[in-house]
């Protein structure tokens, strides 16, 4: 059988990780460091893409790659119209609108665009596999109490669905068929309902809604909040700073860094321990919610992302989740393998590549603030 | 006012003041306090007076009434339950924004009163039970009660399932973005959040019959709204049994709302995997102000100091 060769890069905000992997296995990891000085003379993030093209020829011509070996090149998905899960192949329509940042900004549209810029010089397809606007949401769950404000799935869909394909053959079903709750713990946490193999309702992590978390503030009293907006103590741009980086953990604590935050808790530091415990609770609950909605017909919970490294809090959220379903743990995550999966799958003939289609802007409905 | 009309009343029906064992009056946003019924005492009255409550609110005035019978009548005056019962555990307070504390409010009275007469048919006593008990009103709070305690509950004026006239919780960042982008006042956003949010922003109505009706004529939009409803409902209830940790012994359906099969259907199919369910439809509130005095009078249970 024909072995394929899959390049993988996923742009983050001050770095850039390249793989390189043989079919399923990996054979080149690297990631690049970008200093803050050289990206500051970028206006825009789209204005790094030759940049970053830059030193990921020169990470593959260093690991003594020849680059005319790859079969095809995945990049990671960035802010694009929604879209069913899946692989895409980036064509012109995706191209211009990471280009511009149409939909969003972010360090993620790179991926896809970089990718595709080296597919058409070496006349190979270019891929993304789920990207965070992946939506699969029931229509009951986009309702909220309030007409215009729509609830919107914008989550971290490629490591969830990875963890949740990869669980469903650990428990001998397709991912088609098994009804999972997928938790996914970094900086922000999701807490994704997959009703045989669709996202039928998740937490946007991006817009305070679930549990809080380390850098992130989840669901707020609503009432409250109205009454911080209107109390003309911050503008919209200082309340939106105050919400998105800066809530959660790191604005309790000053950290968003769970060791630290450990190790206070370990000198005795009372309200420390208070926080991490409320964050394990509001995960927990989120849980709960998301049992609700698959009807207690649970296979798994899986916990994901760096904060599934702690045994600690992965421990209280047990104690009170284990009632529900079996607990997999499934720690860190694993985004280039992620990738190079659905690219895989495509190039075997496992999958079909899904083809994204320009959407006029005044449907748009995603925003990220 | 009032309390002439009250007295006037009690004569027409030939209800001698002589004759009466106790008055209880309605218990208003008052400080935190432990759930169960209260002695009226003097220093609840000066902070009524002084406005030392968490918001005025005409039940306030319920207390001042029971009192002053009460005093006539030579009789104790109680109140039962207000809605500022508070026995969270500290971290059912914390939210992902330190001044914005969770506070517990709670349709405590029927919440608790239902909680009771479960007990009561289930033969077995509150304080070894776990419950979540879900009024389904105007507004919705979804409480577990531990061992008759009251550990967690959505605020129903901000957060949890939207309702009938609420909008329970919103994303955060767009709510904000419609906060300041100049379409609404300080009002007007307050009155989105509670009396003209949920149900009646989208249908014009919070008459669950009537949306009902529409439902059976065949309304779309109506039956998405009124089922998203019930989902929330049983998200909520989903999450507090994490907070009981699965143990729960019965989950109870309360409330006006509890009325509507259709609504009740949708929310048992969705959680009847925690627990039974079991439908205790209206509310009597003055039924459960009288259980909470009477409970006090035959020593079932003491009352608590304000």
């Amino acid at each position: 059988m024909k072995s394929y060769r899959i390049l993988v890069i996923n742009p983050g905000s001050t770095s850039t990780k390249v793989a390189v992997f043989e079919d399923k296995r990996e054979i080149l990891m690297t990631s690049i460091s970008h200093t803050e000085a050289d990206l500051q003379q970028f206006s825009t993030i789209s204005g790094q893409h030759s940049f970053r093209l830059t030193f990921i020829e020169e990470a593959l011509i260093k690991n003594g790659f020849d680059i005319k070996t790859i079969d095809c090149v995945v990049g990671r998905g960035g802010l694009l119209h929604p879209v069913p899960s899946g692989t895409y192949r980036v064509n012109e329509a995706m191209f211009r609108d990471l280009k511009k940042g149409e939909w969003g900004e972010h360090a993620a549209n790179l991926g896809g665009a970089i990718a595709y810029h080296i597919g058409q010089e070496l006349g190979i397809p270019a891929y993304i596999v789920d990207p965070v606007v992946v939506d699969e949401l029931g229509p009951v769950a986009r309702i909220t109490g309030m007409p215009e404000l729509e609830r919107k799935s914008l989550f971290h869909a490629l490591n969830q669905k990875a963890v949740a394909r990869k669980t469903a053959e650990d428990l001998g079903k397709k991912y088609e068929e098994a009804n999972l709750i997928v938790v996914h713990m970094g900086g922000g946490i999701s807490v994704g309902a997959h009703e045989k193999g669709r996202v039928v309702d998740v937490n946007n992590a991006f817009d305070g809604d679930g549990p809080f978390a380390p850098e992130r503030a989840g669901s707020l009293p609503a009432g409250q909040l109205v009454e911080l907006c209107f109390s003309g103590k911050y503008t919209k741009e200082e309340l939106k700073k105050r919400l998105v980086g800066n809530a959660g953990m790191v604005a309790h604590l000053g950290t968003n860094d769970m060791r630290k935050c450990k190790k206070v808790m370990k000198d005795g530091d009372t309200r420390a321990r208070l926080i991490y415990e409320a964050m394990a609770y509001q995960v927990a609950k989120e849980i709960g919610s998301c049992a609700a909605v698959l009807k207690g017909k649970i296979d798994g919970i899986i916990l994901t992302g760096g904060l599934s490294y702690d045994e600690a809090f992965v421990n209280m959220i047990r104690d009170r989740t284990q009632w529900i379903a079996r607990i997999f743990i499934s720690p860190g995550e694993k985004e280039m393998e992620a990738m190079a999966l659905g690219g895989f799958r495509v190039c075997r003939g496992e999958d079909e590549a899904r083809v994204y289609e320009f959407m006029r802007i005044e449907r748009r409905h995603l925003e990220v603030v | 006012m009032r309390k002439v009309d009250i007295e006037k009343l009690l004569r027409e029906k030939e209800v001698s003041l002589k004759s009466l064992s106790a008055v209880v009056g309605r218990g208003g946003p008052f400080k935190p306090l432990e759930s169960g019924t209260y002695r009226i005492v003097e220093n609840l009255l000066e902070d009524i007076k002084a406005d030392r409550v968490q918001a005025e609110h005409i039940s306030n005035i319920g207390v001042l009434l029971a009192h002053d019978i009460a005093q006539r009548a030579g009789v104790p005056a109680f109140f039962v339950d207000p809605v500022s019962v508070d026995e969270f555990r500290p971290i059912a307070r914390i939210s992902g924004v330190p001044e914005l504390e969770r506070i517990s409010l709670i349709h405590t009275l029927n919440v608790k009163a239902t909680a009771h007469r479960a007990a009561r048919d289930l033969r077995r006593s509150l304080s070894d039970m776990n419950l979540i008990v879900a009024h389904l009103g105007g507004g919705i709070s979804i409480c577990p009660i531990e061992k008759g305690r009251l550990i967690d509950v959505n605020n129903a004026n901000e957060e949890g399932p939207f309702s009938p006239e609420r909008s329970g919780s919103l994303p955060v960042s767009s709510l904000v973005k419609l906060c300041y982008s100049g379409k609404f006042d300080y009002s007007e956003m307050w009155k989105r959040l509670i009396g003209n949010g949920g149900l009646v922003a989208y249908l014009g109505s919070n008459d669950s019959i009537e949306i009902e009706k529409r439902i059976e004529e065949g309304d779309e939009e109506a039956k998405l709204v009124y089922e998203a409803m019930a989902y929330q409902i049983a998200k909520e209830i989903g999450a507090m049994a994490t907070v009981l940790k699965g143990k729960v012994d019965v989950i109870l359906l309360t409330g006006g709302l509890a009325h509507s099969a259709m609504l009740v259907n949708w929310v048992k199919e969705r959680v009847s995997f925690i627990a039974p369910v079991t439908v205790y439809a209206g509310e009597n509130e003055m039924e459960s102000l009288a259980m909470g005095a009477l409970r006090v009078l035959k020593g079932e249970e003491k009352a608590n100091i304000y």
